[in-house]
């Protein structure tokens, strides 16, 4: 299956031993498209890695932002501004909403359903308009800079986010007519898939997947980063851990990720959105380690500096790449549709995990 | 803090050198130093106290040559963190100059993609591991390590380590949340 299969997005290869219709041993090949991040993350100054961040996940790069800023703040000890933290979140969480929308259509599209992929692309394509006109970019943003970000939001942001939510609110009744209570889609997703709590330890399964599985484990809140504690949200979680509870965790996330959205909007604090950062970032000997929740799990940045502005080692431990590992025990004695079933409801995002 | 103190002692008694460190500068709460002989034994503990696998991964300084015992200069790099409560722990254990690590995928199955992944990038070996073919580089790369730093490049490991913790810093530590 693959590297073209269009059910999983990307160039993933997945050698299948199989029996008829039935999968005794998927083993994903990978490394397609393998830019080797880490050596580049240690063969330049850390400001020269900010646009790489965004290339892993490109569905989702702010979080990836976030993340490596976050990093590098902790080890050079640079303070943010409080309006800079706040455009952080409201950012991130567009994205997350604008990533799950695509992770939707998409899945929807790997079962069968053709209609609800135009439906979150149009969604999306607001989303994307309005990151737009503060990042510069539609996908792999560069917007988040040490010590704050690019540049301010304006009224018309605020305006346009506004609108957004209201407007995506009204969307979700349609998702739930289309595709939640649709009987087909309920019987390709329930039951199919279970992820147990035991597994996920084994695997270090996180993100939608693993609260799926009744597990409320999110960064944001478990290890709080940023000026998430101050916004009121829920961590949705399902109950069996199947590819339904998976898709059930999301649409609630894009509820919550819209909660967090409206506060900080609320909430938004005056103030200058970058502090004054040496030109030079001097990376102090030691190693240091900054997790966040992206729209698939955990992302960790471990950094081991030596004392000049080239990080000495950079890890990036990414969420699907732990993800996907589960693949060939989740997909033992299963069908082959059953299959693109689960690789769908995993929300792959394979230049992710081939880094 | 009933396990997080179980935890620490269980380490300790496997030999395991176990120091609590800031996690607001570093992003970890423990520093455990393992030898090639208790890594088992410890991800054996840590699985049974509910940590799951954040990632393993290599690092490359300058190898050393203490009255005679020399090291190979490269340590393998483990990250364990927990679903319920805080605690985020960093464990490495230095490679002897055989470059064989055991492999902790028998108990961590996801560890057998990461420790794929660090035989690619820097060469090191993990016995018992049931395949130990390239993941993310070529089969024709096999020999090819892209992590292993020029000779020139390499620093020790005191220069890329934390200073020596004063002793006044052990008051202050932050303890990680209780239980949940």
């Amino acid at each position: 299956m693959g590297p073209q299969h269009p059910s999983t997005h990307g160039v993933l290869l997945v050698v299948l031993e199989m029996d008829g219709e039935y999968v005794l041993d998927p083993q994903p090949v990978l490394g397609f498209i393998h830019r080797m991040h880490e050596k580049m993350g240690e063969s330049r100054p850390c400001q020269g890695f900010m646009p790489n961040t965004a290339r892993m996940d490109y569905v989702c790069a702010l979080p990836y932002n976030h993340g490596y800023v976050s990093l590098i703040e902790r080890k050079a000890g640079i303070e943010v501004p409080k309006r800079a933290e706040y455009i952080r979140v409201i950012t991130s969480e567009l994205n997350r909403v604008a990533s799950h929308l695509l992770w939707l259509g998409a899945y929807l599209l790997d079962l069968g359903a053709f209609t609800p992929i135009l439906y979150g692309f149009d969604d999306r394509e607001h989303i994307l308009d309005i990151l737009e006109d503060v990042t510069g970019s539609r996908l792999t943003y560069c917007y988040y800079r040490f010590g704050g970000v690019y540049q301010d939001i304006d009224d018309k942001f605020v305006e346009s986010t506004r609108a957004f939510i209201k407007r995506l609110r009204k969307r979700f009744d349609i998702y739930e007519k289309l595709v939640t209570k649709n009987i087909i889609f309920i019987k390709r997703a329930e039951n199919i898939g279970i992820i147990s709590r035991d597994m996920a330890i084994r695997y270090g399964i996180t993100g939608p997947n693993l609260r799926g599985s009744g597990i409320a484990y999110d960064i944001r809140k478990n290890e709080p980063y940023s000026v998430y504690p101050e916004f009121d949200f829920e961590v949705p979680v399902g109950e069996r851990g199947d590819c339904l509870d998976r898709y059930m965790v999301r649409v609630r996330e894009m509820e919550q990720s819209l909660r967090i959205i409206e506060q900080a909007l609320d909430t938004l604090p005056d103030g200058p959105v970058r502090s004054k950062v040496p030109k030079k970032i001097k990376l102090a000997p030691g190693d240091c380690n900054f997790a966040v929740e992206a729209a698939r799990g955990e992302l960790s940045y471990y950094l081991v500096g030596d004392g000049t502005s080239v990080p000495y080692r950079l890890k990036i431990r990414v969420p699907s790449y732990s993800n996907l590992s589960c693949l060939p025990e989740l997909g033992e004695g299963i069908l082959l549709p059953d299959l693109v079933s689960i690789m769908g409801s995993m929300d792959l995002v394979i230049p992710e995990i081939d880094r | 803090m009933g396990t997080y103190e179980n935890f620490k002692t269980n380490v300790r008694n496997l030999g395991g050198d176990v120091t609590e460190t800031d996690f607001y500068q570093r992003g970890y709460h423990l520093d455990v130093v393992l030898t090639v002989n208790t890594v088992r034994e410890f991800a054996q503990t840590a699985y049974d106290q509910g940590f799951y696998l954040v990632f393993v991964t290599g690092f490359h300084v300058l190898p050393e040559n203490n009255a005679g015992i020399k090291t190979s200069g490269l340590e393998v790099v483990y990250q364990f963190a927990m679903f319920d409560r805080l605690c985020r722990v960093k464990a490495r254990v230095s490679v002897p100059e055989d470059l064989t690590v055991p492999s902790i995928c028998h108990i961590y199955q996801g560890a057998n993609w990461h420790e794929r992944e660090t035989r690619d990038f820097y060469g090191i070996r993990f016995s018992d591991h049931p395949n130990l073919e390239p993941l993310l580089l070529c089969e024709e790369d096999k020999d090819y390590h892209p992590l292993l730093k020029e000779e020139k490049k390499l620093k020790s490991f005191e220069e890329v380590s934390w200073p020596a913790q004063h002793p006044d810093m052990a008051d202050i530590q932050i303890e990680p949340s209780s239980d949940v």
